[in-house]
């Protein structure tokens, strides 16, 4: 964990509003394990607005050059400022932050369960994975078609996967949880990672506990320091007594088992 | 000779400062709340270069904080409602201060209680280890249940009884953190001083709050919260300057300072030293930049000791 400037080699359109930006760090190549994120500064020196830095879950990481990249969709101001930098300039973030994965620990088949946004902590899982020799399969569900690129990325890094959208204009029609036992024979054995909006992931958990199925779920909430020293950002998990606990996102997590995790804390 | 301008490079000039009792190599301390116990910041430089590390703040027992959402960026401002959520006074004792005290740290302990007895009894459990910290640091912005949940440093005469309460316990120097949401700040600072307090803390958050107009709910959990950062140090600057005119007791100013510029103009209103809080969550590393900022201030400008800084402002 160190605070890092790094070059940023490109940050490019990726979608309607959404940009993939690809930064030169031996360190965090080095040393970033699958659902660790950056925070990243969206100012430009000794300015102090916006304020905070922002999160962003690492979505590739690429050895042979160096390289990590992240997605992000342009929402606010923290956003606007990163989609207007350019190939070049210098990025100011701290990183690797959180707990990685271990997949040495994992079973040999992994189902990856994500939702919009969500599949880019899950895209950098997968490639960890498969080059770990694991069979990795990918379901992921959208709203739209605005991440129709990533399909590609995921033609290339060579998983299998089924994509999802609401209204059948990218991949198959439906919901992601509505499939989630279509492939439960091959995956007798897996471990289930997701990541996705709340409301996806409120079914996810009612679903896969009434099979005896447990996930890993990654987590994302506003956070200031990104490291557990402001306790900020928080999700309620159960204790062993009943009880329930708030546990630091960026320190704790971001990866919970998703029957621990309680969601009515907004 | 390397050696030599090596030490002359850290003996001059001569940045430590008197808070009453308190004696620190230099002015900057750790707001508490921002810097945990310094673990997490430990891997980003040397936290004991620091005038001393405020650390979280402990109550009796551990406190599991508020709801999510806790934090919500403002301009130039955080506004955060964590719920003094921490691990409890024992944690600290038994694990937090001997990781402290194991990297030469200077520690202000920061403590509070929901009555004037909690307060007693997490003072109590401290008494054993008083030698090992500089100060006390008593949260006097924290709810007092006995009186309907009003904040302890909204009225004078709690303010001294808690005060009075902790230092007839432990013969340490004792700071009271106190907010600017009330208008008694100096009848708060006089009873502090009665009770038998050594300095204030001056000024914990602003209560803020911050509306998402899509959902029409406040953007944090527990509605309302304590805005920090840039966006309060002219209400910060104001507070310090007001108390020290009057003149009660050494001050610990804070509020939005996020270099070395920010700690002389709150040493010039009448700071004896200064809190860096919000800043530490952003740029991890601010301890050692804004005491070298301040070192390299004083050289250029040929000032030998930054105590002249106190009060110097002119009217």
């Amino acid at each position: 964990m160190k605070i890092l400037k790094g070059e940023i080699l490109s940050n490019e359109s990726y979608g309607p509003d959404i940009y993939k930006m690809e930064v030169f760090s031996p360190y965090i190549v080095k040393n970033t394990g699958a659902g660790q994120f950056v925070n990243i500064k969206c100012t430009p020196e000794g300015v102090r607005d916006p304020l905070l830095r922002r999160p962003f879950s690492i979505f590739d990481i690429e050895e042979r050059f160096n390289v990590f990249s992240i997605l992000y969709f342009v929402k606010g101001r923290g956003t606007q400022y990163m989609s207007k930098l350019n190939k070049g300039d210098m990025l100011d973030f701290s990183g690797p932050l959180g707990k990685p994965v271990d997949l040495a620990v994992s079973g040999n088949n992994l189902l990856l369960i994500g939702g919009g946004m969500g599949v880019v902590p899950l895209n950098l899982l997968s490639k960890l994975g498969l080059d770990a020799g694991k069979n990795v399969l990918i379901m992921a569900g959208f709203r739209d078609s605005s991440l129709l690129r990533w399909e590609r990325d995921l033609v290339r890094m060579g998983v299998k996967y089924r994509i999802f959208s609401e209204d059948g204009i990218w991949g198959e029609q439906g919901l992601v949880t509505d499939h989630l036992f279509d492939e439960y024979k091959v995956f007798a054995d897996h471990d289930v990672f997701c990541c996705g909006p709340a409301p996806m992931l409120e079914v996810l958990q009612k679903r896969l506990t009434g099979e005896n199925i447990d996930a890993t779920v990654f987590l994302e909430e506003k956070m200031a320091c990104g490291m557990g020293a402001c306790h900020g950002c928080v999700i309620k998990v159960k204790t062993a007594s009943g009880d329930f606990d708030y546990k630091r996102i960026c320190k704790n997590g971001p990866a919970f088992k998703l029957s621990e995790v309680i969601f009515d804390d907004r | 000779m390397i050696d030599n301008m090596d030490r002359n490079a850290y003996s001059t000039p001569d940045l430590s400062v008197e808070i009453g009792r308190i004696k620190l190599p230099n002015p900057v301390i750790t707001c508490s709340g921002t810097f945990s116990h310094g673990e997490e910041h430990q891997p980003f430089f040397d936290i004991s270069v620091l005038g001393a590390i405020t650390t979280k703040s402990y109550s009796l027992k551990p406190k599991r904080g508020n709801p999510a959402p806790r934090i919500c960026e403002t301009p130039s401002g955080v506004l955060n409602s964590i719920g003094l959520q921490n691990d409890g006074i024992d944690k600290f004792l038994k694990s937090h201060l001997a990781w402290m005290q194991e990297r030469d740290i200077r520690i202000i302990l920061s403590i509070f209680g929901q009555d004037l007895e909690e307060f007693k009894k997490v003072a109590l459990k401290v008494l054993d280890i008083k030698s090992e910290i500089l100060a006390l640091e008593l949260n006097l912005s924290c709810p007092n249940i006995e009186q309907g949940g009003k904040a302890f440093c909204s009225m004078p005469e709690e303010v001294e009884k808690v005060v009075d309460g902790v230092v007839s316990l432990l013969d340490i120097p004792v700071i009271a953190k106190l907010s600017p949401n009330h208008d008694n700040i100096v009848q708060a600072v006089q009873s502090a001083k009665r009770g038998g307090a050594e300095a204030v803390s001056l000024v914990n958050t602003v209560v803020g709050m911050a509306v998402d107009i899509e959902t029409a709910r406040p953007m944090l959990g527990n509605i309302t919260g304590g805005l920090s950062g840039p966006a309060i140090k002219p209400i910060a600057l104001a507070k310090v300057y007001a108390l020290s005119r009057e003149n009660v007791l050494p001050i610990i100013g804070m509020g939005g300072v996020f270099n070395h510029i920010d700690v002389l103009e709150f040493m010039m209103v009448g700071a004896s030293a200064v809190g860096i809080g919000t800043v530490n969550l952003i740029d991890h590393d601010a301890g050692i930049k804004i005491i070298s900022g301040l070192k390299n201030y004083l050289k250029e400008k040929n000032i030998d000791s930054i105590k002249s800084f106190t009060g110097r402002l002119k009217i």
